[in-house]
């Protein structure tokens, strides 16, 4: 009887132990296995993956082929990023970078277990700058405010009404970025451009929004369907 | 070789901050040409029909000309509400410095041919 109770412990203690290793060890070695498929794909030829930001002036903006990615864990959310890999639709109008060209949505997609692994890959790559949890989507009409009428944020970002689509076409679409967004990530890129982006066609709105409606932006950000 | 090196280093100095400057040109077709287009004719890709307003068509002499170069000097930098204008025009100033915007200046007087009021 006794020693039916200890095999029982000690099964459960070697359970317990090789599952805690086990489970972010599978994390891990998936993010591992992404990378290889990345690189394999040559997607960072067209990404940056690697910190700090290295475009600094708008001819070194307009010479990179692709979204920086060194922050993609801290900017997404992981079920969208893994959805889009599997079908991406475009997220901006214009192709990357042209004022001229439309978007000709010829992104490469993954299938299988690249999709997840990759997804995994890409939400390790994480900012320090962007402090989780300080944001709560929120509709208030004073965040609306923000957005629409203080600052006119659809000028340049496609956004949805109801059964219409308003707004231009340089900004990456709002259109659904509660799912795609990370809200504390948006709060970050306001309050600290030049740590993501130091030059970008966004104007920077440090000094012009306060903290409090920085945080509301990404709030009412956070709550777009 | 003392003069040679100080001239090598004035040369490196100059091309570093030379590659730093974006020109008017540089900057209008970054920014601006988003809503006014690369031409400046009002009609960037965010020129679109469900625009509460149309962006300024910049080479519009006769309008061009009704305005003063301090207003678009403070548009440019505040925004439109900063005169009374819509808020889709965006406040710039924190983002280009007022060299650069000064420099726009030259570059709207261009794509006007125009001057600005009371600049006659």
């Amino acid at each position: 009887m006794k020693t039916f109770r200890f095999s029982r412990f000690a099964g459960t203690v070697v359970a317990v132990v090789a599952l805690s290793g086990l489970l972010p060890g599978g994390v891990e070695a998936g993010a591992a296995e992404g990378k290889r498929m990345f690189d394999a794909k040559k997607c960072g030829d067209c990404h940056q993956t690697e910190g700090p930001a290295k475009a600094k002036t708008i001819q070194d903006q307009l010479a990179t082929k692709g979204p920086e990615l060194w922050y993609a864990g801290s900017k997404f959310k992981k079920e969208f990023l893994g959805k889009w890999l599997k079908d991406p639709k475009p997220i901006r109008f214009m192709a990357f970078n042209s004022l001229t060209k439309k978007n000709p949505a010829d992104h490469p997609q993954l299938s299988g277990k690249d999709v997840d692994e990759v997804t995994e890959y890409l939400m390790s790559l994480k900012s320090k700058d962007v402090e989780e949890g300080v944001v709560t989507p929120d509709k208030n009409p004073k965040n609306r405010n923000i957005f629409e009428k203080k600052q006119g944020c659809y000028g340049c970002h496609p956004v949805k009404r109801g059964e219409n689509i308003l707004g231009g076409l340089t900004g990456p679409t709002l259109i659904g970025a509660g799912e795609r967004l990370n809200p504390a990530w948006v709060y970050a890129y306001l309050k600290k451009p030049k740590v993501f982006k130091p030059v970008k066609r966004m104007p920077v709105y440090v000094d012009i929004l306060s903290d409090l409606e920085m945080k509301g932006l990404a709030a009412y950000i956070g709550t777009f369907e | 070789m003392v003069r040679k090196i100080i001239q090598i280093a004035i040369i490196t100095l100059l091309s570093g901050s030379l590659a730093q400057a974006a020109t008017s040109q540089e900057n209008y077709n970054y920014y601006c040409a988003q809503c006014h287009g690369l031409e400046g004719k009002g009609d960037g890709p965010n020129a679109t029909e469900s625009q509460p307003v149309s962006p300024k068509d910049h080479t519009n002499t006769k309008e061009m000309s009704k305005l003063s170069k301090d207003d678009i000097i403070q548009v440019i930098r505040d925004g439109g509400i900063a005169t009374g204008k819509s808020t889709m025009m965006p406040p710039w100033g924190k983002t280009i410095t007022d060299a650069e915007i000064q420099d726009l200046i030259n570059y709207l007087r261009k794509l006007c041919n125009c001057k600005f009021e009371n600049e006659h």
